[in-house]
């Protein structure tokens, strides 16, 4: 495994615990997402948990991960069809980003 | 999730600091519209770029909307501009605010400048009217219409097989608001806005509308009774302007913040 796919994981692994902070609230038990999981048809998640996930993400990368940014340019429908292994892609280009250079 | 306590509800707000500029940002207060709608219709389409142009924005959750508590009652047009009032006083802004509201939002949004002139740096209404009788008895109707639509199964299924079953969901959870809340009653019950109160509005308004939006039949309306109006028609838009043409809107509201040439209004009229 490279260290892009490891951090790949990682990173689905966390915002997989925040969804299930999130679904949480719904009385809904716990699921195993995976990159190809749709917020909105898969995990019945509305717009307004997708800026609760936002806060969250902020609160554990820092605000260099903003989902505002994210889906500024994004059309309703792209929204709505947003997969998880969208978000993780983005979260690890802000990472990558950020990272101290060796 | 960030609450504040105001009026017996926990409002759920975000409040996003501008990127730091010269002298003191300019702030924007976003309320959005009614039923389905929550702060993630502005928050999704406006933060990060009014951010980066060095705005500071609060945005908010209505009461018995997205994440604020949904009390039983209290859903007057009065109730709704004391807990902006509420919020603002919690998060210490007490500079004059520009105030965007999406449909209900800006109605919200009037009624707060009517009661509040000094706290109301400008106003921007989407696809909105202020508070007045004759506004009032189109929503009352609107609401009673939609409250009997949202009560039968099959409307449902048209949502559905028309407009997919993401929207089927959200008009399911606007009925239950419906039907659990006073809201449908109360909305259109309260004190409203006369000619008189429009007109000591002085504050400069600017209404985006859609061109097949809510106010199809008479777009400059607001400018003919609001004495520091002016509107902008985006063509070929309906009443979700600001998510449909999320790009225009964002372009109209930073010309409008800092006072430059309305530059997309020339583009989408011409």
């Amino acid at each position: 495994m490279t260290a892009h796919e490891s951090q790949v994981g990682s990173v689905l692994t966390e915002i997989n615990d925040m969804i299930n902070m999130i679904i949480e609230k719904y009385g809904s038990p716990p699921v195993q997402v995976t990159m190809d999981t749709l917020f909105h048809s898969d995990l019945e998640l509305e717009s307004i948990d997708l800026v609760t996930l936002g806060v969250m993400l902020a609160a554990h990368y820092g605000d260099e991960v903003s989902m505002a940014e994210f889906l500024a340019e994004k059309d309703l429908g792209e929204v709505i069809a947003l997969r998880v292994g969208e978000l993780v892609d983005y979260v690890v280009s802000r990472l990558d980003l950020t990272a101290p250079v060796d | 999730m960030p609450t504040i306590h105001v009026n017996d509800t926990d409002i759920h707000y975000l409040h996003m600091r501008g990127r730091a500029s010269e002298g003191p940002a300019p702030t924007l207060v976003c309320i959005h519209g009614l039923g389905t709608d929550s702060l993630a219709s502005f928050y999704l389409t406006l933060a990060a770029p009014l951010a980066a142009a060095g705005v500071d924005m609060v945005f908010y959750d209505l009461r018995g909307h997205g994440n604020s508590t949904r009390p039983a009652r209290g859903y007057r047009v009065a109730d709704f501009v004391a807990d902006l009032d509420g919020l603002l006083t919690a998060l210490g802004v007490t500079s004059p605010v520009h105030l965007v509201g999406n449909s209900f939002g800006g109605t919200v949004a009037f009624g707060f400048a009517a009661k509040h002139p000094g706290r109301t740096a400008s106003l921007v209404a989407i696809e909105s009217e202020p508070p007045t009788e004759a506004w009032a008895k189109r929503v009352g109707e609107l609401l009673t219409e939609t409250k009997q639509e949202l009560s039968r199964d099959e409307t449902y299924q048209l949502i559905s097989a028309q407009f997919g079953d993401h929207h089927a969901r959200l008009s399911r959870q606007a009925y239950r608001r419906l039907e659990e809340t006073t809201m449908a009653e109360e909305i259109p019950s309260g004190p409203m806005l006369d000619l008189v109160d429009l007109s000591r509005i002085t504050i400069p308004v600017l209404s985006i509308v859609g061109s097949d939006g809510f106010q199809a039949d008479d777009p400059y309306l607001l400018e003919g009774v609001l004495p520091n109006c002016r509107t902008v028609v985006i063509q070929d838009q309906d009443h979700s302007v600001l998510v449909e043409a999320h790009r225009q809107v964002r372009d109209l509201l930073l010309d409008w913040i800092f006072l430059r040439p309305l530059a997309a209004a020339r583009r989408d009229l011409a």
